[in-house]
């Protein structure tokens, strides 16, 4: 059974006006557990309130949604469950750092989940240590870490709700090379511990091509695709129509194979483009 | 040469808050930057590259040695205004740097700031924005646009105090790609098109390959400086320093090694599509 | 979503009443509301409605946005005028019984406070509607100008006014972005009493204060950047000039005030 299942989900805007927009439309897609899916798109196709319906902060105008075979708006306790089921982390998540102690903090969304200190203190452990947060980290005030420490803790605050699935939007935005790898290193051991479904919004096709199972590409309100990285980047000549960007190497490879180059076209990362060119170049 | 911005054996330190001293974020700089140049330094959080940039317009001042500007030592200050109507800077958060509730008015803020006579003001206002491709959303509030447009908009306000050099401290780190294409369009515009110097503090080094000159911190230090070419050859080192380099150039460097004849340095994608086919050609595996 | 939202209701336009100066706006607004309250009967107000009407056609702005103005003190107006019809007595007897007395002076009371409540609201929204928030912070910066020795405070205070209606709608977007955040992680804003959903709020407005403490800083910085010392020496692009429209204002509003000065001597009583 599909973790996420949405049935025609749309959201619209201004409805009955000449002005109707629609911030989605007609989602359908199944996601099943466990899945590190990345999800691309133009700013504007849809991704971020796509992202907000799953964990029932937005409810749409018509369609259904099911997390964990339960429909979200069936009622107000289904809708309040899954917002602790469906942990959502939005973009540059250290604004949103507000207690004494990074402790407190993190322990924010267990304690609104009326768990049990002892729970809570098992879940925050647990979260610092996926974020490589240490001891001494937890008496600290949150506004006396750097940006890179701000931002772990306040992905961890959305993890130790143990969620069984994990969105993060953009959690790479604004971070330099080896922020960005760390960080990507952190949810990719996550999910491998946890076995729980991550979805992460992105931008980069490179970060997405390197760590995801499958991913979702949304146009203008729509699902445009939905495969493993394989099969979305064969069709990479759509992806860049869509004005998406694809890796420096994929371009590379395309171009080559246009030239009748015997290549594969599905190169996305620089490991691949090696193998690819040993193969050829050890033929000739 | 004629140097517009000088780093004389420069240390910094930011001040501390506990009985330790901070460590140093800028150590015995010395760097030299030309008129009409478009400088690209990169570095990891914490490099100093930040430092750098606030350092070129007398936001900090030197803990030793001298930054000089145009000739004006930026401690000196009687000359600061003098130094910021020559340096020009943009700043990361599109947000914190708009002033005012209309876009042609924070335009106008800078050169309202130096007394610039009225009618002078409305022409160096539109041709700012003319000139980052905002004129149509002078009349807009700015809490409605992009972050790019947002960017582009911080861009004319500095043009229009007419400055000599125009240094952009992370400006694109939290744009998404249209936006960072937007700025970088507009900025290589300005240098090319208009002879500005351009300073530009980045770490993403696909932004930092179209310089004609990169500069790498690391530790405080200036670790490389030369050309793209020259410093993106330096594939190991600058990896080792938490940065990227470009996939072709990875890719090219791996081929060099294997024995084909192939250039080492290869910035951009197209350059590399055509150094394999030459390879290809005459190994005959190939047909075009 | 929350973009929609302006401080102040400006709608922009190109009517007469958009391009007439600000300062003159200003003074003659506060001018009108004197005026209003100098009315003594029917016939005075009905000139200054009669003026009222000519301004709202000539703002070109639609009469339902005028009307949504008055519905939030609508309820004032009719308490108000309730107030007038049952503790005024004069005139003639309408309506008794027991101690409840409703006189022609009592009703005709509240009609004319409701009208001068209606007229007071339409006149300075009307100045709103037709004057961006900038436009009225120059206005009241240059208005004040004059006083030298208030020059530098003044200039302070419209400074930071100008940058606060800049931030609103920011900050506005920055509470509703942490607002999300934390209702992602079961923060629960709506159910509970008025103490527990103000302690509710309370990781909305430690975010939002911290990172508007950020913004001031660095705006701070920016503003110094672009050679920013105070109001001394600055000049201004938007300069401000008295054209025709402004001169027939003054004219058809003091010929206003006459014919009401006339009337309230004329007619002396309500009726």
């Amino acid at each position: 059974m599909s973790i996420i299942k949405a049935e025609n989900l749309s959201y619209l805007y201004s409805t009955g006006t000449p002005f109707e927009i629609a911030a989605i439309n007609d989602v359908n897609i199944e996601i099943e557990q466990g899945e590190l899916v990345g999800i691309i798109g133009h700013t504007g196709s849809g991704k971020s309130t796509f992202a907000q319906h799953l964990n029932g902060l937005l409810k749409p105008t018509s369609g259904k949604l099911y997390i964990d075979g339960v429909d979200v708006w069936e009622s107000k306790k289904t809708v309040r469950d899954v917002r602790f089921k469906v942990g959502l982390c939005f973009q540059y998540p250290e604004y949103q750092l507000f207690e004494e102690t990074v402790y407190k903090d993190i322990s924010f969304g267990p304690k609104n989940m009326g768990l049990s200190e002892d729970d809570i203190d098992k879940r925050v452990r647990m979260a610092a240590s996926f974020v490589g947060l240490k001891e001494e980290h937890l008496s600290k005030s949150p506004f006396d870490l750097s940006g890179g420490e701000k931002r772990r803790v306040a992905i961890a605050g959305v993890m130790a709700m143990s969620p069984k699935v994990l969105i993060l939007d953009e959690p790479t935005s604004g971070l330099d090379p080896k922020g960005r790898d760390t960080i990507l290193g952190m949810i990719k051991e996550y999910r491998q511990d946890t076995g729980n479904t991550v979805l992460i919004v992105s931008h980069s096709m490179e970060d997405v091509a390197k760590m995801a199972t499958k991913v979702l590409v949304m146009n203008s309100s729509r699902v445009a695709m939905y495969g493993t990285v394989d099969e979305i980047y064969s069709r990479s000549n759509e992806i860049i129509n869509m004005g998406l960007d694809v890796p420096q190497i994929t371009r590379v490879f395309m171009r080559l194979a246009e030239c009748g180059v015997d290549i594969g076209r599905n190169v996305y990362t620089v490991e691949q483009g090696k193998q690819e060119l040993s193969r050829l170049l050890g033929k000739a | 040469m004629d140097t517009i911005i000088k780093f004389e054996n420069v240390d910094f330190r930011y001040e501390s808050n506990s009985e330790f001293s901070e460590p140093m974020a800028i150590n015995g700089l010395n760097l030299e930057i030309e008129r009409g140049d478009f400088v690209a330094v990169l570095g990891h959080n914490g490099s100093g590259k930040s430092t750098l940039a606030k350092l070129t317009n007398a936001i900090l001042l030197p803990e030793q040695g001298k930054v000089l500007i145009n000739g004006m030592d930026t401690a000196d200050d009687e000359l600061k205004y003098n130094i910021r109507q020559t340096i020009g800077m943009v700043f990361q958060n599109p947000d914190n740097q708009i002033v005012a509730t209309i876009v042609e008015e924070d335009v106008a803020f800078g050169p309202e700031n130096l007394g610039v006579e009225p009618q002078e003001i409305r022409k160096r206002v539109d041709d700012a924005l003319k000139t980052v491709g905002m004129y149509d959303y002078r009349q807009h509030e700015p809490h409605k646009l992009s972050g790019g447009q947002k960017q582009r908009v911080a861009i004319a306000g500095v043009i229009a105090m007419q400055p000599e050099c125009i240094v952009l401290d992370e400006a694109t780190a939290m744009l998404d790609p249209r936006g960072r294409q937007e700025v970088m369009e507009t900025i290589r515009m300005l240098n090319k098109e208009l002879g500005m110097t351009v300073v530009f503090i980045t770490h993403f080094m696909d932004e930092a390959v179209t310089a004609n000159r990169v500069v790498v911190m690391d530790n405080a230090k200036v670790l490389l400086d030369g050309t793209p070419k020259e410093v993106f050859a330096n594939t190991e080192l600058l990896r080792s320093v938490g940065l990227d380099v470009p996939q072709v150039t990875e890719l090219s460097q791996f081929l060099s090694k294997m024995g084909i004849d192939m250039p080492n340095n290869i910035l951009q994608a197209e350059e590399c599509v055509t150094a394999i086919l030459k390879v290809l050609e005459v190994q005959g595996g190939c047909l075009l | 979503m929350v973009k929609d939202i302006t401080i102040g209701q400006y709608f922009p336009g190109k009517s007469v009443l958009h391009r007439m100066d600000p300062r003159m706006k200003i003074v003659l607004t506060l001018a009108f509301i004197v005026i209003i309250f100098l009315c003594k009967n029917f016939f005075s107000l009905g000139v200054m409605v009669v003026m009222l009407a000519v301004m709202v056609a000539s703002s070109k702005i639609s009469i339902k946005l005028i009307l949504r103005g008055i519905k939030p003190i609508l309820f004032i107006i009719i308490f108000t005028a309730v107030l007038n019809i049952f503790y005024t007595n004069k005139g003639d007897i309408w309506f008794e019984y027991g101690f409840i007395k409703i006189t022609s002076g009592g009703v005709y009371t509240a009609i004319f406070m409701a009208v001068r409540i209606i007229c007071l609201i339409i006149a300075s929204s009307l100045l709103t509607y037709t004057t961006s928030p900038t436009m009225i912070t120059d206005g009241l910066e240059r208005l004040m100008s004059p006083f030298k020795f208030m020059k530098n405070s003044v200039h302070t205070v419209a400074m930071m006014m100008t940058i606060a209606l800049r931030f609103i709608p920011t900050l506005i977007e920055e509470f509703d972005k942490i607002t999300n955040a934390q209702k992602a992680r079961g923060a629960d804003l709506e159910t509970g009493g008025l103490i527990q959903r103000s302690k509710a709020l309370v990781p909305i407005f430690i975010p939002l204060f911290v990172t508007s403490f950020r913004r001031a800083y660095e705006l701070a910085f920016a503003m110094e950047c672009r050679c920013y010392k105070g109001g001394e020496g600055r000049t201004r692009m938007r300069q401000m000039k008295l054209t025709k429209i402004d001169f027939l204002s003054v004219i058809l509003l003091t010929t206003m005030c006459t014919a009401v000065v006339v009337l309230n001597i004329k007619f002396v009583h309500l009726v």
